[in-house]
């Protein structure tokens, strides 16, 4: 049936879209959670942030669209830093003599942060949903088989793009270096020269404003609500995991895969249920894979 | 168990028991039936407070679903007399167990998560749990929520059976802590492997606290539920959970009273701080972030460091 093939392609292509997105938001996130092993609850309020910062630039200063996705970008990264430096720094000496375990600190401290983000923007801004303009204005571009919004299509290049230059950043920069030796081992790193404290902040930095980057791509799809963070927040999760904790090759395909696999789910299984798949295939994977939760092995000293 | 510990614990129990002797004086006092709802959904939050603080205060383990298990409980009740006219003194039972027994099960599951990876599958259950029952509507109604019989709408019965509950809860919570089964629980919280090395079945033992959380969670499910006459998926929300945790952090983790007082505080402050502009969420996150940061013991542990200064 030939609409039949059409569909499948169309949901294909829209899964990969959704996919370079989440991808977007979890590449952040595998760097604080598989790298620095730091759980960080309020991620999805970065990505919150930055729908929000690319909106009311656009709306309120009337910003050119290209200038909010930098503004976004920045405003991520100033909250991500300042979420480093007034609430993780506890992490890194010896918290332990309080007798709340590390761990459980920074689930209860990042829990709290992003109840508390939602609120403040809440009352500040108002709970109801905000919209932000397109990129460009073109209701319909037709990708052979395939009808996408402007908007998307751009986003999507935007999104690829700056995933490439973030995997290249750490790859190749001296930054980007100091992040892998300290993921390796924070000890060994810091005999070696490299400001381990600094690192950290560079990592929640960068992982604030791709969030919020990822948040703004979006705002002209989604409906911007206070608390529109707390799903894509939970699918990083899925993915950061199921992409073998830290690898960042990996947690883009898992995406890629993530994104597909919810598009196919919602018309082929059920789409009530559509949010449920990628809670379920984590809980599996954290069960089922404990010994792929371990991405890089770290290095004795 | 040293000696002054057991005394901590002493005091701690004497502290909740003087709280809830108060509460239970209140309706002499105000007889406002708005009020005396405000204080049994304060209660209810006792419940979740008190057995998220066994799981997490003195077990260690942080799960993110203590609303969840309310929800399970009032839901296990609701549809019990919903779609098999089951009476209450069968239904209540029923729901708690049912809490217990999905407690349990995941607990055995969980067992070998810690730290963040317990939170996020937990957490993950959670929103399985909520979405599964919001979208089942031909069996749960969805999210219009189902209503149960009302045992009876005398509001000051409830208030009684509420607070009796609290205080059985309170002395079984004593009793428990008491117990070498209590100081298991605080010897795997403390150093999960050296308490192994020790011979204590960590697994039995984390999958009791669960159990037992989780039991009281449905507890307060099945309560709720036969008060209201009304249970919904919203009672399983993240933000019921936050609240909770809220309640434990603010009023004192791993204390007997703490959680208690934590309850209370937290619950009347919001109603108070909701007409003062819904800015209740906004104050207790910063003061949870505070109090994690800066001071664990919370507000309990602030008043027994006062209490406690040797006079000069």
């Amino acid at each position: 049936m030939p609409g039949q093939r059409v569909l499948n392609i169309d949901l294909f292509v829209n899964g990969l879209i959704m996919g370079s997105f989440y991808a977007l938001m979890a590449i952040g996130l595998t760097l604080i959670f598989g790298l620095l092993r730091i759980v960080n609850f309020a991620h999805g309020e970065f990505y919150m942030i930055g729908a929000y910062a690319y909106t009311l630039a656009a709306l309120k200063l009337g910003l050119s669209v290209w200038l909010g996705l930098p503004v976004a970008f920045a405003v991520g990264g100033i909250v991500g830093w300042l979420t480093e430096r007034t609430l993780m720094r506890p992490l890194y000496a010896g918290y332990a003599s309080w007798g709340l375990m590390k761990d459980e600190y920074a689930v209860v401290v990042t829990f709290a942060l992003s109840l508390l983000l939602i609120n403040l923007v809440d009352k500040v801004i108002g709970p109801y949903a905000v919209r932000g303009p397109g990129l460009v204005d073109i209701p319909r571009i037709a990708l052979g088989p395939v009808m996408l919004t402007g908007h998307k299509l751009i986003a999507t290049i935007v999104a690829f793009a700056m995933i490439i230059a973030t995997a290249l950043f750490i790859r190749y920069s001296l930054w980007g270096r100091q992040i892998r030796a300290v993921a390796q081992n924070r000890l060994g790193a810091s005999l070696a020269g490299i400001d381990a404290t600094k690192t950290s902040s560079i990592i929640f930095t960068l992982s604030g404003a791709l969030a919020a980057l990822s948040g703004a791509l979006l705002a002209p799809i989604i409906n911007t609500t206070p608390d529109v963070g707390s799903f894509p927040a939970i699918k990083s999760y899925v993915i950061v995991v199921l992409g073998g904790m830290g690898s960042i090759p990996g947690s883009i395909v898992a995406s890629l895969l993530l994104g597909v696999l919810e598009s196919f789910g919602a018309v082929y299984i059920s789409y009530d249920y559509r949010d449920a798949f990628g809670l379920a295939i984590l809980i599996l994977v954290l069960l089922l894979r404990p010994q792929g939760l371990f991405g890089e092995k770290g290095r004795e000293v | 168990m040293t000696r002054s510990s057991q005394q901590r614990l002493r005091d701690e129990l004497v502290a909740s028991l003087a709280l809830m002797a108060a509460v239970a004086a209140v309706p002499l006092a105000v007889t406002n039936d708005y009020w005396l709802g405000v204080l049994i959904v304060s209660m209810y939050f006792v419940f979740l407070a008190g057995g998220w603080n066994l799981l997490a205060g003195y077990a260690g383990q942080f799960s993110l679903a203590p609303a969840t298990f309310a929800m399970l409980g009032a839901y296990g009740t609701g549809l019990l007399a919903y779609h098999w006219q089951v009476p209450a003194w069968a239904s209540i039972p029923a729901g708690i167990l049912a809490a217990a027994l999905i407690g349990m099960t995941l607990g055995r599951i969980v067992m070998r998560l810690r730290g963040p990876y317990l939170a996020l599958t937990t957490l993950s259950f959670a929103e399985i749990m909520r979405i599964v029952i919001g979208n089942s509507y031909d069996f749960t109604r969805g999210d219009l929520g189902l209503s149960v019989p009302a045992l009876t709408n005398n509001r000051l019965v409830w208030y009684y059976v509420f607070v009796a509950t609290v205080v059985l809860m309170q002395l079984a919570l004593y009793a428990l802590l008491r117990s070498r089964a209590g100081l298991y629980l605080m010897a795997i919280r403390d150093d999960e492997i050296g308490a192994a090395s020790r011979g204590i079945n960590t697994a039995f033992w984390k999958t009791a606290a669960f159990t037992l959380s989780t039991a009281l969670a449905g507890l307060a499910g099945v309560l709720y539920a036969h008060f209201s006459s009304l249970v919904s998926p919203e009672l399983g929300l993240i933000l019921q959970t936050g609240l909770v945790i809220c309640m434990v952090f603010i009023g004192g983790i791993a204390s007997l009273v703490g959680p208690v007082f934590g309850a209370f505080l937290v619950y009347l402050a919001s109603e108070a701080l909701r007409e003062a502009g819904g800015v209740q969420l906004i104050v207790f996150a910063l003061l949870v972030i505070l109090i994690a940061r800066f001071f664990r013991e919370g507000l309990w542990g602030l008043a027994r460091r006062l209490l406690e200064r040797p006079a000069p």
